[in-house]
């Protein structure tokens, strides 16, 4: 008799416990799906690996992370607004492209379609050379260019992308024509650019994190050095205003209530805060930055949106 | 060494291996659920493991689900996985003909060969064989997939210019979203749906698996012909001495599956396919290949378990995927803190050696794992009533091709492209042709277009396409294999010093004028299609539209030609089979209702009312009623089987609707 009650009033206090959490607007509301809108294995899902076990670590509750590839992002960012909207669901986002897809033709979203809850990292654009390389510095690259124009080729991620933008704007800031050569992933550029099938490549700082004393950073488009690269110079050092890359983030069906908006805000903003985190994301050659939900992402993204779009126009990939 | 050896035959990572190896030929038996999503989906159960039982975990399963592929291939004429297209080929005549366990014995052994092989070059050759991959650059990829493309001379013997159509059709399949190398919306007609492009797996089950099911149901014939001598084990001997005649294919093929591995990006099906190519050129063994050659299985099989090794080359010696696994297991290793890269093997770290002493031990558990589980999935496919089979494994279509990316709109596009299939095949368009074009289509245009970039820079176009002495290598054996399927006609012309045209081999009667008619009515929509395509190149930026055009306009040439010739020999090339065309509307009817419900009734509920219908369609012997109820019942409980195990054991967010 006594055991029994002493069991009820357990399973009271756990049930009164477990029922807590599930009251309205509290996050998680249980296990949380992390959409990524590529196919697996990129940096969009290394990020989200690495956050996932942080996720656990601080709500208790599982972050299963799923794919919806297809359209360069495409796909998942038009079906996002679809989706549950208590919390349950967040989805990767990527900029430059959810800025200049919708500007391309129909691609089934618009940038302001999408709610941006938190961008918490990004891979910074640099100049990768191969260790062998003639190019010891960007000036031998720029001279090199200078001298032949469009014979110096670069690899890079796609088009319409964060690589593509960055080196048309750095041939119109150096007064060069080089030639861009547009890769399926980031993979594939690299690939070509240790194949010696083009003379080096626009990729990110991740590329000198992998690649270690294979290949040579000439400059990377950050605001200060990255912390993993102490003697890569930035582009500002070197006199050309380029702070670039691609940026990622969470985002919520539009439909998510302000309070659960905030809350997935706080969580990423929780997990960017850990030390061990940053270490693991800084030791890959990821940069963190920190943009919350609220008036701050708002002017950030009208921030990148004024950089991007005439970037992306005088590349032509819109008109 | 010795202690790498020790330290992967701990009981736990032998256990790891054993579970991996099982779970992956499970997974990868099922259509639609590929290698990289087994991989994907298991690699969080990894983070708490110490990362060399992560790897050896994530290797097993990996090597299992390639080799489980073999089975629907065998058996249902689908690839469980892309790396095993090229095991329909000769895996289902084989299967057709009553020799279906023999031939996933055979594919058994090819993989544990080719798994082998792999894992050697992995330990002994891995650093130069990645710097020795990295000289593959985008023409050599092109080519490479223009040399996969020359499988159509083979596989189209019926009509080999119907096959360059085919062909065409699958690359304009394949342009059809947004451009990767050059971001333009291509062929989408404004449509949202179509948008990411026609996801490749869920079409590969389409094209094949849905002709079979239509047939399957239109005819009263069993599905595979009975093994006649009662249960005859599993074929061990006889496989085994297939397996030592062709001994060479198994090494060559290997070799190709292990050095296509290790060229980032390229994958186990083009590996496998080259492997078939090159074994069917080299073999004039009767059966020809395609019509049941144990060979074909053997190429593509040893092919594909190579690639598990070799892919491994370049993930962990440049970090960069060989194959798309390969991708997902190097986020794994991130996560873990691994560092790849050429440390990884110089500072001789234990973890790589564990590993892969951990893949040998999968390769090796694959033998009894394999057979057991094979022989299994052979005795009920061939055993189940028509009546079950039907509708299981039309659920498996539906549930596999919506896993990939979650996408209900996929599985639509699986169904209508399974009808094309159909279609098309009645009208002598074979579907491997198609799907080869759909496969190869991305990677050459990609390379295409790189390599016109690069060269066009460097004011050499030309010798960008042809001076480069790896791309001369690959269009040799490109144009020895296009060359090859007429060999014998061309060696009988010489003989007559070319006085003649050959004499046909088979002497068919003139076909009748509504025989023309229909052959000129298909070849007409093949010139429509291609029509259009052309019209929508028009407002495309011309990176976009260079290959896709190129392709249409050679398409247009190819279905004049076509046109002229049926009009010239009046000889057609079709089949009229005959079954009842209400049970084959009834297969598609019954599908289409069971996707159009499975939002609002819920997965299971709309499969079990999509199974009563195919039951139907499909049940040619007089059933009592108890023996409905007890198919019902069973058909029911596979299918609510296979959605809990979605939902649950691989998280797939399967539409819940009102009941299930």
């Amino acid at each position: 008799m006594t055991k029994f009650t002493l069991y009820a009033a357990a399973g009271a206090i756990a049930a009164a416990l477990f029922a807590a959490p599930a009251s309205a607007g509290d996050f998680p509301p249980g296990q949380v799906e992390y959409i990524i809108p590529f196919g697996p294995g990129g940096e969009s899902d290394i990020t989200a690996r690495l956050q996932q076990p942080y996720f656990e670590k601080l709500y208790g509750e599982q972050m299963i992370v799923s794919y919806k590839p297809g359209g360069g992002g495409a796909v998942g960012w038009s079906q996002l607004n679809g989706m549950a909207a208590d919390g349950s669901v967040i989805m990767g986002v990527n900029l430059p492209h959810t800025i200049i897809k919708p500007l391309q033709g129909n691609v089934g979203f618009e940038t302001d379609d999408i709610v941006n809850a938190y961008i918490f990292h990004y891979t910074p654009d640099a100049i990768v050379v191969r260790a062998d390389s003639p190019y010891q510095s960007l000036d031998d690259l720029i001279a090199a260019a200078k001298e032949s124009p469009r014979k110096i080729t670069f690899s890079g991620s796609g088009k319409g992308t964060a690589n593509h933008l960055v080196s048309v704007r750095f041939d119109e800031l150096a007064g060069i024509e080089t030639t861009y050569v547009s890769f399926k992933g980031t993979g594939a550029a690299v690939t070509a650019m240790l194949g010696g099938q083009v003379s080096a490549e626009w990729g990110y700082t991740t590329v000198g994190g992998g690649q270690g004393d294979k290949v040579r950073m000439l400059a990377v488009a950050m605001e200060e050095r990255h912390p993993a690269f102490p003697d890569v110079p930035t582009f500002r050092e070197l006199g050309y205003d380029i702070v670039s890359g691609a940026y990622r983030g969470v985002a919520v069906p539009k439909d998510t209530p302000e309070e659960t908006r905030q809350a997935v805000s706080d969580a990423i903003a929780a997990i960017n805060a850990d030390p061990e985190f940053r270490q693991k994301m800084i030791d890959g050659g990821f940069a963190l930055i920190d943009v919350p939900y609220g008036p701050e992402m708002d002017a950030w993204m009208k921030a990148r949106a004024e950089e991007y779009i005439p970037a992306a126009r005088a590349a032509g990939v819109i008109d | 060494m010795l202690d790498f050896f020790l330290a992967a035959l701990t009981p736990l990572n032998l256990l790891l291996a054993l579970a991996g190896v099982a779970a992956g030929t499970i997974i990868g038996s099922v259509p639609g659920l590929t290698a990289t999503m087994a991989v994907a989906v298991l690699v969080p159960l990894t983070f708490g493991m110490p990362p060399e039982s992560a790897l050896i975990l994530l290797g097993a399963i990996y090597t299992g689900a390639i080799y489980g592929g073999a089975y629907a291939a065998i058996l249902l004429n689908t690839p469980g996985t892309p790396s095993a297209i090229g095991t329909t080929f000769d895996g289902y005549p084989m299967a057709k003909r009553g020799d279906g366990d023999l031939a996933v014995t055979i594919a058994c052994l090819s993989s544990l060969v080719g798994g082998i092989v792999g894992a050697c070059a992995l330990l002994l050759l891995a650093p130069p064989l990645a710097e020795a991959a990295l000289a593959f650059g985008p023409v050599e990829y092109f080519w490479l997939a223009i040399f996969g493309l020359s499988l159509i001379a083979a596989l189209s013997t019926r009509d080999f210019l119907k096959g360059l159509i085919g062909a065409a059709f699958g690359i304009l399949i394949a342009m059809v979203g947004i451009s990767e190398t050059s971001a333009e919306v291509r062929f989408t007609f404004g449509s949202n749906t179509l948008l990411g492009g026609i996801e490749t797996v869920s079409a590969l089950i389409g094209l094949y698996c849905v002709p079979v099911l239509i047939e399957l149901a239109a005819t009263s014939g069993r599905h595979l012909k009975e093994d006649t001598g009662g249960t005859r084990g599993f074929r061990l001997p006889e496989a085994f001495s297939t397996l030592m005649r062709h001994k060479l294919n198994v090494i060559r093929s290997s070799v190709i599956g292990t050095l296509v591995g290790a060229l980032p990006g390229a994958g186990g099906s083009i590996a496998g396919l080259v492997a078939y190519s090159e074994a069917r050129r080299t073999d004039r063994r009767a059966p020809a290949y395609g019509q049941g050659n144990p060979g074909g299985i053997v190429a593509t099989e040893s092919a594909n378990n190579a690639t598990v090794g070799g892919g491994f080359i370049p993930t962990l010696v440049l970090g960069i995927p060989g194959t798309p696994p390969d991708a997902v297991i190097l986020g794994a290793l991130l996560v873990q803190g691994v560092r790849t890269g050429p440390t990884l093997f110089a500072d001789g770290s234990s973890i790589v050696y564990t590993f892969i002493f951990g893949l040998f031990l999968a390769t090796l558990l694959m033998l009894p794992v394999g057979l057991l589980i094979g022989r299994f999935a052979y005795r009920s496919i061939v055993r189940a009533p028509k009546a079950g089979l039907v509708p299981v494994v039309a659920f498996m279509t539906i549930i596999g091709s919506f896993a990939i990316r979650n996408s209900l709109s996929d599985v639509g596009i699986m169904l209508a492209l399974g009808v094309v299939g159909w279609v098309a095949n009645r009208r002598g368009f074979s579907v491997s042709p198609i799907v080869l074009g759909l496969i190869l289509g991305r990677i050459a245009e990609e390379g295409f277009v790189q390599s016109w970039t690069i060269g066009d820079a460097m004011g050499n176009v030309w010798g960008q396409f042809f001076g480069r002495p790896l791309s001369l290598v690959i269009i040799a054996l490109t144009l020895l294999s296009f060359v090859y399927p007429f060999l014998p006609a061309l060696t009988r012309a010489l003989r007559r010093r070319g006085t003649a045209l050959p004499a046909p081999s088979d002497k068919r009667e003139p076909a009748d004028p509504a025989a023309i008619l229909r052959d000129l009515a298909g070849i007409g929509v093949m010139a429509a299609i291609a029509g259009v395509a052309l019209w929508q190149c028009a407002g495309l930026n011309p990176e976009a539209a260079v290959f896709p055009r190129t392709i249409a306009t050679g398409m247009l040439v190819l279905c004049g030609l076509a046109a002229l010739e049926t009009l010239l020999t009046r000889r057609v090339v079709e089949d009229r089979s005959y079954g009842s065309t209400g049970r084959r509307a009834g297969v598609v009817l019954s599908m289409a209702a069971g996707i159009a419900l499975a939002p609002v009734l819920g997965f299971a509920t709309a499969g079990i009312a999509m199974a009563l219908g195919l039951m139907l369609s499909s049940e040619h012997n007089n059933r009592s009623l108890r023996g409905w109820g007890l198919l019902a019942l069973s058909v029911a409980a596979v299918i609510t089987v296979f959605t809990i195990g979605f939902r649950e054991a691989l998280s797939v967010p399967l539409p819940g609707g009102l009941i299930f």
